[in-house]
């Protein structure tokens, strides 16, 4: 159960870091977590998808279609206001649980 | 190679999935295809790969669902017993909603702020400066005094002759005491560099009369302003600071100024600035009786101010000074050189505010004016966007009526939200009215009178006060007229939160009255600002008479104790140093500058050299120049020649006139038969001889300061001819250059320099620069109406624009419907189209009519551009055609743009 949710929350806590960067479409969010995470956290991409559209049914990010020239169009995705609270809180929660495994578990850093 | 849209239709073609989400997994899919095929997968591997992905998001197709928000209103109060905390719960609730659309509150309170900030700016420079009481003790009683001899005015207009002003003083009834001021710039010596500075010359009686207390030491006594016993001077509080360290001993100290030493006997206070802010220093000053030793008589023309007997009134006072005027000595032919008649003599009174602030007064009401009108502008766009919100939020408010509450109660709720705006509106615009006060004294022109009078008082914030006031009635009430009107059942029963429902087409037609008021008031503003801004350009097109470019000019005011002599013999070295430097064209010397003196005037009796025993009275400009002036300046001769080396002491005395005057004085012969006629004996006196002077030439007339000012007769003496002559310390050099003057401006301070340090550089300045400081009140006028027009044209068409894309939001559900019933989606908002365009052009027509009656109020401050200026009056409605069609494009492509099933799935 914990793990279901830690798992879940990890992936929310990506999708809205990489949004705070600047907006960015589906495909590009799979790649940018495949990418950056050195494939260490196994991130399903089947669940990329239901995971934008929860987060944009919770109003934390909204996606809209945008044309390019050139290009056909394709859905973007970028951070609400709501959405920045989030993520600034997620952060500070991972912080603190980062904190106290390392408490907890000896962990020290070099 | 797969068609991966068409692919996932057919995969997920039983789950119902959103066709928004398939194109979008289509997509993944097709990027992921490709990326995998680049990184060298065969096509087998890439579509098994791709497969299995599908699979994924085939397994739960629940997951793939996106639930549209609507946004969550803000939770209205709940009805409250008490009438305070149900206002307070109101007003909580009307910050949520501004804070829950943060876009519409900041458009809003802009708006307000826009137009509360210009109307308060203005108001405070008008009352400050048109209203506000003068600063001196019982200052309701000061009247400024004048003469006019045959109607006209002195050369300095507003100022009454010394003859006058002497028999007035001597016994005066109607007036309890008469001063007299003026303001002449003087050399400071002895305290570092020779400097210069405002000096105001007062009689004793005006500092009297104005209850001036010093801040050290004392006044000037009645003594003071006899003759020969006026060396004493007092100090303004800043130059005390500035140059005496705010010392106290710095009274009885000498202060040297145009080389006489003064002993200082007084600091007046920081907010005493008279006659202006500049003055840093005033002298006594004594009036010298009109007739002089040995029959001479030594005119001068003085402002004048006085203070009326208690009960006496100012046409009392005025009948009196006519009298005084008249039992005065004989002003002669002095009063022929400075007014141009001698008689009737008239006095005239007005009060001392009005007479100084009278050359602004018109500009400053057109602009409160104008601002006023943008204010009226912004107020009609936030009462515009209330209505469309009110309108919006019909649903919301159908609701609350039906659950019980009160019209009342609806009613303050919208009130209060109003309020809300209309507070933090105007407190914004209160804020942009304390920044443009800080920025004033640079945006207004130089000499504007009575800056220190503008101030944000009790009674500019009691004015901002007011026009919330007004803004928040005039935009809360519209939507408390259409709430009244709801239909409740039908409202509802819609069911659309976007139907507008009952009253939608009256609705529009208060809003499209709106929008034609806007419109007009704009073209009005428009108007306005085109007119002015082409006066500006023609002002600075104007034909002078002479050529600005390239010209380089200089003030050189002589040391007082410079004999005549040694006057000219520097002249004509400094002048010879400049003829060296290459790059100068023309280097010449002379009394008069256009834009800073005239150089002087001559009145003489001329016997008519085209009308036999006629004797006609010259009055005309004088200036004496050096050979070279004409072609320095570029001043066109249009007969017979300018000055030249020939014309030297000995020689026959030439003179040069404009065709003013031979218009004005030789019967407006034609200009060539003015070539060779005598002057008379009269015309110039060259040493103690008297010659006749011929006329050697005539030039074009030349503006000595605006273009619109009529034209005056001038007469061009020759400098080598009137050696020896005294006609002041202050002379002008003017240099044509080849270029840019600009880098010789050096070497004209040097070669002042080098003739002697203790001349101070006054003002060497281009030509163009000179013309541009005496263009800064038509530039301000020009920029802050274009300024007003530009805001007014944002305005008004974002409040079209408004008024549009609401109506395509509010109906997109029926625009959907008729779509998919085969209406061309244009055809849809034509009706709100044609609406928006018939206001438009009501807007115009009558806006065009108002500007047809305002423009001539423009009168006073405009140059080469008529009131009626077609231009003008077709440029406004142009500009706001194209703002207007801008309005309304973007809405009408969106119309266009949207996809009818979409807006039926989401409304």
């Amino acid at each position: 159960m914990l793990e279901r949710e830690m798992k879940r929350g990890s992936a929310e806590l990506l999708i809205l870091a990489l949004l705070e960067e600047r907006e960015r479409h589906g495909y590009d969010i799979g790649k940018q977590i495949e990418e950056r995470s050195d494939a260490l956290i196994k991130f399903h991409i089947t669940s990329l998808y239901p995971t934008l559209y929860r987060l944009e049914s919770k109003g934390l990010i909204e996606g809209r279609w945008v044309e390019k020239a050139g290009q056909r169009r394709r859905r973007y995705y970028r951070l609400t206001p709501g959405g920045r609270g989030t993520l600034v809180r997620q952060r500070s929660i991972w912080q603190n649980f980062a904190k106290a495994i390392n408490r907890v578990a000896g962990i020290k850093h070099a | 190679m797969r068609e991966w849209s068409r692919h996932l239709r057919d995969v997920f073609a039983s789950t119902l999935l959103d066709a928004d989400i398939v194109e979008e997994l289509a997509q993944h899919a097709e990027s992921k295809y490709d990326e995998l095929r680049a990184d060298g997968a065969s096509e087998h591997d890439a579509l098994a790969e791709i497969d299995r992905l599908i699979d994924g998001w085939r397994n739960d197709p629940a997951s793939l669902q996106r639930v549209v928000r609507r946004s969550i209103a803000v939770v209205p109060p709940a009805t409250s017993s008490s009438i305070l905390s149900g206002t307070i719960a109101d007003a909580i609730y009307g910050l949520r909603l501004l804070r829950a659309k943060p876009g519409y509150a900041a458009v809003t309170i802009l708006t307000i702020a826009l137009g509360v900030g210009a109307v308060t700016t203005l108001f405070s420079v008008a009352y400050g400066v048109l209203l506000r009481p003068l600063p001196w003790a019982n200052a309701d009683g000061l009247i400024r005094v004048s003469e006019t001899r045959g109607g006209r005015e002195g050369r300095i207009p507003g100022t009454m002759l010394n003859s006058t002003y002497l028999a007035w003083a001597e016994s005066p009834q109607t007036i309890a005491s008469i001063g007299a001021f003026r303001e002449t710039p003087m050399t400071l010596t002895g305290l570092g560099d020779a400097t210069r500075l405002t000096v105001s010359a007062v009689t004793p009686s005006m500092l009297k009369m104005l209850n001036v207390n010093p801040d050290r030491g004392r006044i000037f006594t009645d003594e003071e302003g006899e003759r020969g016993k006026g060396r004493v001077a007092m100090l303004s509080r800043g130059f005390w600071e500035q140059r005496f360290g705010a010392r106290d001993d710095a009274v009885g100290q000498l202060l040297t100024l145009d080389g006489t030493p003064y002993t200082i006997v007084g600091v007046l206070p920081r907010d005493f600035r008279f006659p202006s802010a500049e003055v840093q220093a005033w002298v006594p000053w004594y009036v010298q009786p009109i007739d002089g030793p040995n029959g001479t008589k030594s005119g001068t023309i003085m402002r004048v101010l006085a203070r009326l007997t208690p009960g006496m009134t100012a046409a009392q006072a005025a009948a009196e000074g006519t009298s005084r005027a008249m039992a005065a000595s004989d002003a002669g032919f002095i009063a022929m050189s400075l007014f141009g008649a001698r008689d009737p003599i008239a006095v005239h009174v007005q009060d001392a505010k009005d007479a100084a602030v009278a050359d602004v007064r018109p500009a400053i009401l057109a602009l409160l004016v104008a601002a006023a009108l943008l204010f009226v502008t912004a107020i009609a766009n936030v009462a515009n966007m209330q209505l469309a919100r009110a309108t919006a939020r019909q649903r919301e408010l159908t609701i609350r009526a039906a659950l019980g509450a009160g019209t009342a109660r609806i009613a303050r709720q919208l009130l209060l939200e109003n309020a809300i705006v209309g507070v933090l509106g105007s407190a914004a615009g209160l804020g942009l009215t304390v920044a443009l006060h800080a920025a004033l004294p640079s945006l207004l022109p130089t000499g504007f009178p009575r800056l220190d009078a503008i101030t944000i008082d009790g009674r500019v914030l009691a004015f901002t006060l007011v026009l919330s006031l007004i803004t928040t009635l005039a935009c809360g009430v519209l939507p408390l007229l259409h709430v009244r009107r709801l239909e409740l059942a039908r409202s509802l029963a819609d069911g659309s939160a976007a139907s507008a429902g009952a009253g939608r087409s009256r609705l529009s037609a208060t809003r499209a009255l709106i929008v034609a008021s806007q419109v007009a008031v704009t073209c009005v503003l428009v108007i306005g600002g085109v007119i002015l801004a082409r006066s500006f350009v023609a002002q600075m097109k104007a034909d002078r008479g002479y050529d600005p470019a390239n010209l380089l000019t200089g003030v050189i005011p002589f040391p007082p104790g410079y004999s005549v002599e040694r006057r000219e013999q520097a002249m004509a070295r400094i002048l010879d140093r400049m003829k060296g430097h290459p790059g100068l064209l023309h280097v010449a010397g002379g009394t008069g500058l256009p834009l800073v003196s005239s150089g002087g005037f001559s009145g003489f009796s001329l016997p008519s050299p085209v009308r036999n025993g006629q004797v006609v009275d010259v009055q005309t400009i004088r200036r004496v120049v050096t050979a070279d002036y004409f072609e320095a300046l570029g001043i066109r001769l249009r007969a017979g020649r300018t000055l030249n080396e020939s014309d030297v002491p000995g020689a026959p005395v030439v003179v040069v006139v404009n065709r003013s005057f031979v218009a004005s004085f030789l019967d407006d012969i034609p200009i060539e038969r003015a070539v060779g006629l005598s002057l008379g004996k009269d015309a110039v006196r060259v040493a103690k001889d008297k010659v006749d002077a011929i006329i050697v030439g005539v030039v074009d007339d030349l503006k000595q300061d605006r273009p619109g000012d009529p034209p005056q007769p001038e007469m061009f003496v020759s400098w080598d001819q009137m050696l020896g002559n005294n006609y002041g310390s202050q002379l002008f050099i003017v240099a044509r250059t080849a270029g840019d003057p600009a880098p010789f401006v050096e070497a004209l301070r040097t070669s002042l320099r080098e003739e002697d340090p203790a001349i101070p550089l006054d003002a060497v300045m281009t030509m163009d620069q000179r013309i541009g400081e005496s263009m800064s009140r038509p530039r301000m006028y020009a920029t802050l109406f274009v300024g007003f027009a530009a805001f007014a044209l944002v305005i008004a068409g974002t409040g079209l624009f408004g008024v549009l894309a609401q109506t395509v939001s509010q109906r997109s559900r029926e625009l959907a419907v008729r779509t998919a019933l085969g209406a061309t989606r244009l055809q849809v908002i034509q009706v709100a189209l044609r609406q928006m365009s018939v206001a438009m052009a009501a807007g115009v027509v009558i806006g065009l009519a108002m500007s047809a009656g305002l423009s001539n109020q423009l009168t006073p401050f405009i140059y080469g551009v008529s009131t009626h200026d077609w231009i003008s009056f077709g440029v406004a409605p142009l500009v706001l055609v194209i703002v207007g069609t801008i309005a309304c494009v973007v809405p009408a492509r969106r119309v266009a743009q949207t996809d009818p099933v979409q807006v039926l799935r989401e409304t």
